[in-house]
């Protein structure tokens, strides 16, 4: 006879693994400069042997040489113990060759800055461009002295504490309509993604749907899907869902617009998806200028964070807040739910 | 390419973001399309969308397959498709796209990232563009549109910058 667990229904089941799932943490998914390495240029630097000159050198530098592409860096480090400070002189050219060194009066010919108290100069790595992030701000500062303008909230989104309790659980009920809506679209046999569109200024949700790329059309990714369903809700939209009742929509005149001024297509709003979404998605929710998204699971070829950070280009004319590893475990069985 | 350009004149008289396109397959054109953003309140709704969706309807009229309509058809567009189209053209598995002048804010082809030609497998198939077909009419007229201002686009603070494009 089979076991007591082969009679057991369905969400009897996912109750017991989603207790054994650790607790979910909403990560901040950095925007493409955020996420970049430190990138590294050249300089000359040299050591201040006489430490009585270091303030006339760098009041000299400083006018003839000033470092105008770069005032994140600071003209002075001290290395510590006993050896001498050391100041930066001007950039190298990209050309410079490391194995044929300029001279003190090769790099300042102009005889503006005094070399008195200047060692022989040599080559450093400096940071390229201001760190935006604690980590890449640490980074920088290993190979010269650099300032930082810590932004406050994106350090509090990478230690994890943006969110209150009452956040993460408003957070969670949001992830799983989404996840009920996935599942309701699975049993008809499409892709296991769901999604939910919610106002951030009241709480409501405004559309919650499934992929429906099996059936309706090939592009109505559950994200799509949800975009028109939003559409649908303010009067408009472009396709029709009476055959996937799963797929749902407020309509506007019981969420009255708020604020000044009409809001645009999907403006002060928040996405919630059970997995990354493709390029076609982010883009879309570029030109439907989403507020947030949440999303539970990385996808392989992502377009939010694993393959392409669509959300945070500054040569886009939208940029939007990425949080992943909501509900993470159930999101991710999604995908194990209906390959079995 | 000459009906594209007249559709995306069209485009320009009613308002909307003057981009035009066809979809072409076995010499017939399957497929018409311009944006339909403010119609339908549908930030998606862009010229080659709205042309997949002709196509569609026509294979399912026909009764023919569209993936094997699809792998056949090439798509004729007065600008360069933006991310989100190239990546749909990809998800369609279209092999060619003829283009007119380059979408510098939102091109998909290169422009800004090139989704017509990366490695994806999650995103259908990569396509060859040939680029540049009577670009300087495509370009007017995008100019000309960005000089009146998106009426129904929210108010952006770097849009100045964007159109001295």
């Amino acid at each position: 006879p089979a076991g007591p667990g082969a009679m057991e229904p369905d969400y009897k089941r996912r109750k017991m693994q989603e207790l054994d799932d650790p607790p979910w943490e909403a990560l901040l998914v950095l925007p493409e400069l955020e996420s970049q390495e430190v990138e590294l240029i050249l300089a000359y630097a040299a050591p201040v042997l006489l430490k009585t000159e270091t303030s006339r050198l760098v009041q000299q530098l400083s006018a003839a040489r000033p470092l105008t592409e770069l005032p994140h860096l600071k003209r002075v480090r001290a290395r510590g113990g006993t050896q001498p400070l050391e100041v930066l002189l001007c950039l190298a050219s990209p050309s410079q060759d490391t194995g044929a060194l300029q001279t003190l009066s090769e790099l300042l010919p102009d005889g503006q800055v005094d070399i008195c108290g200047l060692g022989e100069p040599f080559l450093v790595q400096v940071p390229a461009r201001a760190p935006l992030t604690r980590p890449q701000f640490e980074e920088a500062a290993r190979h010269w002295p650099t300032a930082f303008h810590e932004n406050k909230r994106t350090s509090q989104a990478l230690a994890g504490q943006l969110f209150t309790p009452q956040d993460k659980a408003a957070m969670q009920g949001h992830m799983e309509q989404a996840i009920h809506a996935a599942r309701q679209g699975a049993e008809l046999g499409m892709v296991p993604v769901g999604a939910a569109v919610v106002d951030t200024a009241t709480g409501r949700v405004l559309a919650v749907g499934h992929d429906c790329r099996k059936g309706l059309h090939p592009l109505l990714h559950a994200t799509m899907v949800c975009i028109d369903l939003v559409a649908c809700g303010q009067g408009g939209g472009a396709y029709s869902y009476h055959d996937y009742p799963a797929c749902t929509f407020l309509p506007s005149d019981e969420h009255a617009v708020s604020g000044d001024g009409l809001p645009y297509i999907c403006s002060g709003y928040d996405l919630y998806l059970t997995r990354e979404p493709c390029a076609m998605c982010a883009m879309a929710l570029v030109h439907s200028r989403i507020q947030r998204v949440f999303y539970g699971v990385a996808s392989p070829h992502g377009a939010l964070g694993t393959r392409y950070r669509i959300h945070g280009r500054k040569d886009l004319n939208h940029r939007y807040e990425v949080f992943r590893g909501i509900l993470e475990g159930p999101c991710q069985r999604l995908g194990q739910e209906v390959a079995s | 390419m000459d009906r594209a350009l007249r559709m995306a004149k069209e485009a320009l008289e009613n308002g909307e973001v003057p981009v035009g396109c066809l979809m072409v397959y076995n010499n017939e054109i399957l497929g018409k399309g311009r944006n339909e953003v403010n119609e339908t309140k549908n930030a998606t709704r862009h010229a080659e969308m709205v042309a997949i969706d002709q196509v569609l309807d026509w294979c399912h009229q026909h009764d023919k397959d569209p993936a094997e309509v699809f792998a056949h058809t090439v798509l004729y567009v007065t600008v360069e498709p933006c991310i989100m189209c190239a990546a749909a053209l990809r998800l369609m598995k279209i092999p060619l796209v003829v283009y007119g002048c380059q979408n510098e804010r939102f091109g998909g082809c290169g422009s800004v990232l090139n989704i017509s030609s990366a490695n994806l497998t999650d995103t259908g198939e990569p396509f060859q563009c040939i680029a540049g077909y009577r670009a300087e009419e495509a370009v007017d007229m995008l100019k000309t549109f960005y000089r009146q201002e998106n009426p129904n686009a929210p108010k952006s603070k770097v849009r100045k910058k964007e159109c001295s494009k």
